[in-house]
């Protein structure tokens, strides 16, 4: 291998991709194995430092997470599902009820307009008021008396 | 030389399997950290990676009857944590004057942390700068690249896990990846 690793190279190292040959290089040019060196630290530090975040601030809210299992929304959801879907039925269910009953509420009212109807009509239907009805019939036969004494 | 100390490193240790999703404090305990930190590290907000880990873990939880077990739990978890941090971004692109800065990761207490481990001064204040400059490198790279970088670097995830959680083809995975690292070598002035 002529020269140095190029940036490429170093790079495809640092992911896993590497020549038999590089290898070989890396092992015999220090300025390489150094530069090679230098690039690992750093991201060997880089990813303690970000582990060391993890350990300074990373304590799971314990109360926070609780409640957030306990909400469990998706259940809830399951379970408002149900109550919506039985309070449909519920209400589906009192539509004819309560359609019978007004219907038979409308019937009744009909049948006591119609008992008024036939009052009303016999009211207006007499010759004279009930009260004076006796008084009519005592007239009939005076009259019939009276009739009488004419012919006589 | 010795093999890449990142490459080598192992995953956490966690076996992840279906049942850890069965009990919420169980898997709280086993992967908050794992969520937040890929969390705090894609945005640089403390109260916001919270909350992204908050609602990373309840969605799981919510939905684990949904987990076929193609994949394992953790990179399940890396799943839903990327699609929350892709909305996330979306909606603070949208609302970018309401940004909090009250709870932004103080990168300098973060660096100097890690550079406190150096004996040397010089040793410290290269790791300070080289801690830095990384962050700030991924600040700075389109989100898939970001995503894959941290994926990759933070998380120690193969292809083929970064390729399940993101939803990407393996190949476009190495192309982000490649990118990202060009992309913080530079900063960082290797440059050959």
């Amino acid at each position: 291998m002529n020269g140095h690793l190029s940036s490429e190279q170093i790079s495809r190292w640092m992911i896993g991709e590497r020549t038999d040959r590089e290898e070989e290089h890396v092992r015999r040019c220090s300025e390489c194995a150094a530069q090679l060196a230098a690039l690992e630290s750093a991201i060997a530090r880089f990813r303690d430092s970000v582990r060391d975040c993890g350990e300074m601030y990373g304590h799971p809210n314990v109360g926070l997470l609780s409640r957030a299992q306990s909400v469990r929304p998706g259940f809830l959801v399951g379970r408002s599902r149900w109550a919506s879907i039985a309070a449909a039925l519920l209400l589906l269910a009192a539509i004819p009820i309560y359609t019978t009953s007004r219907d038979r509420r409308a019937a009744e009212i009909a049948r006591a307009d119609a008992v008024l109807l036939e009052q009303v009509d016999a009211g207006i239907s007499r010759a004279v008021p009930a009260p004076m009805e006796p008084l009519v019939k005592l007239v009939s036969w005076n009259s019939g008396i009276a009739t009488t004494g004419e012919t006589r | 030389m010795q093999p890449i100390a990142i490459l080598a490193a192992t995953a956490d240790p966690i076996e992840s399997r279906a049942a850890d999703l069965e009990d919420f404090d169980q898997m709280v305990r086993l992967y908050w950290p794992r969520v937040f930190r890929f969390a705090v590290a894609s945005l640089r907000d403390r109260d916001a990676a919270g909350s992204i880990a908050q609602d990373c873990l309840v969605k799981a939880y919510r939905t684990r009857h949904t987990f076929r077990g193609d994949c394992s739990v953790s990179t399940w978890l890396m799943q839903i944590a990327v699609n929350l941090l892709r909305d996330y971004s979306r909606n603070r692109r949208m609302q970018f004057w309401k940004r909090a800065e009250a709870s932004a990761l103080d990168l300098s207490a973060v660096s100097q942390s890690i550079a406190d481990r150096d004996a040397s001064p010089e040793g410290k204040a290269l790791a300070k700068e080289q801690v830095e400059a990384v962050w700030n490198a991924t600040e700075k790279l389109p989100q898939k690249q970001r995503t894959v970088f941290l994926l990759r670097f933070v998380d120690d995830m193969d292809l083929l896990e970064i390729a399940s959680a993101t939803g990407l083809k393996e190949g476009t995975v190495k192309t982000h990846l490649f990118r990202a690292t060009e992309a913080i070598r530079r900063r960082l002035g290797g440059i050959r």
